[in-house]
């Protein structure tokens, strides 16, 4: 009776619950932020067939070699609305990098 | 005979109580390994309310920078309405201006170009001035990307 009894209730035992729980943390990337841009303004010349030999004339006065690289009227409207394609591609590439900073690194702060 | 019965008898009884007492300490302990089961749990759950917590705030980040970066792209496409604008309003022809008042043209083209310029190196992470945070009339806003580089001023 007793060999049974012992045999009966170890049986039935409850087992202890075990949580395991390992965090390895990613190395971080730290990458630096790119510097921002300091451009260089540039200076348009304006030449029609009014005023063409005028404007060579005084390119050679300032000591300038008389050539001029020349867009048309409609070229330069691309060019003005390429470049705030451009503008507008890199403030929204940069702002997207910020968002992410904030939230991934933010979250790094919290589980610290 | 009777002897041998009581000794048979003695044996059950010491038989009984020793699995009883058995039982009680597998009991106890039981019991012991329940209790901690039990405070496993209750933290376990109040991790998981934690969690889901997280999880709230973190969708509500998400949604914010989604917004933020959805209202960016509006009013960088409203810059660059308003820069077609300028070329071809009321069926302005630029070349003609240009032929008609050259020196003008020259002068806004030449603004209007390093106002340009100032735009790129904002839009690449430059800080803003006191002059242009503080910008709220159009005569001192940056007029070719005003929306980046005039945080205070309202369109009117």
């Amino acid at each position: 009776m007793l060999t049974l009894t012992i045999f009966l209730t170890s049986c039935a035992g409850v087992k202890q619950l075990e949580i395991f729980k390992q965090e390895v943390p990613r190395e971080k990337l730290n990458l630096n932020s790119p510097k921002p841009l300091e451009l260089e303004n540039l200076r348009w010349i304006i030449i029609t067939s009014n005023n063409a030999e005028e404007v060579f004339k005084k390119l050679e006065e300032q000591g300038i070699d008389p050539v001029l690289w020349g867009l048309t009227d409609k070229d330069f409207e691309l060019l003005a609305k390429n470049f705030a394609r451009i503008r507008n591609q890199l403030k929204i590439t940069n702002d997207l990098l910020d968002k992410y900073k904030e939230y991934y690194e933010s979250e790094e702060i919290k589980d610290e | 005979m009777f002897g041998s019965m009581r000794m048979i008898m003695i044996g059950v009884m010491v038989a009984g109580l020793a699995g009883a007492g058995a039982y009680v300490m597998k009991l106890r302990s039981d019991n012991a390994t329940l209790k901690a089961n039990q405070i496993k749990l209750e933290s376990a759950v109040t991790e998981q309310k934690e969690l889901i917590e997280n999880q709230k705030i973190d969708f509500k980040k998400i949604l914010d920078a989604n917004n933020k970066i959805n209202q960016l792209v509006n009013v960088l496409k409203k810059d660059l309405e308003d820069l077609d604008k300028r070329f071809n309003k009321k069926n302005r022809d630029v070349g003609k201006l240009a032929i008609q008042r050259t020196e003008t043209i020259e002068r806004i083209t030449n603004g209007a170009s390093a106002l340009a310029t100032r735009c790129i190196e904002i839009a690449s992470g430059s800080p803003l001035t006191d002059k242009e945070k503080n910008a709220t009339k159009k005569s001192e806003i940056n007029s070719e990307c005003p929306s980046i580089a005039n945080p205070n001023y309202i369109p009117y």
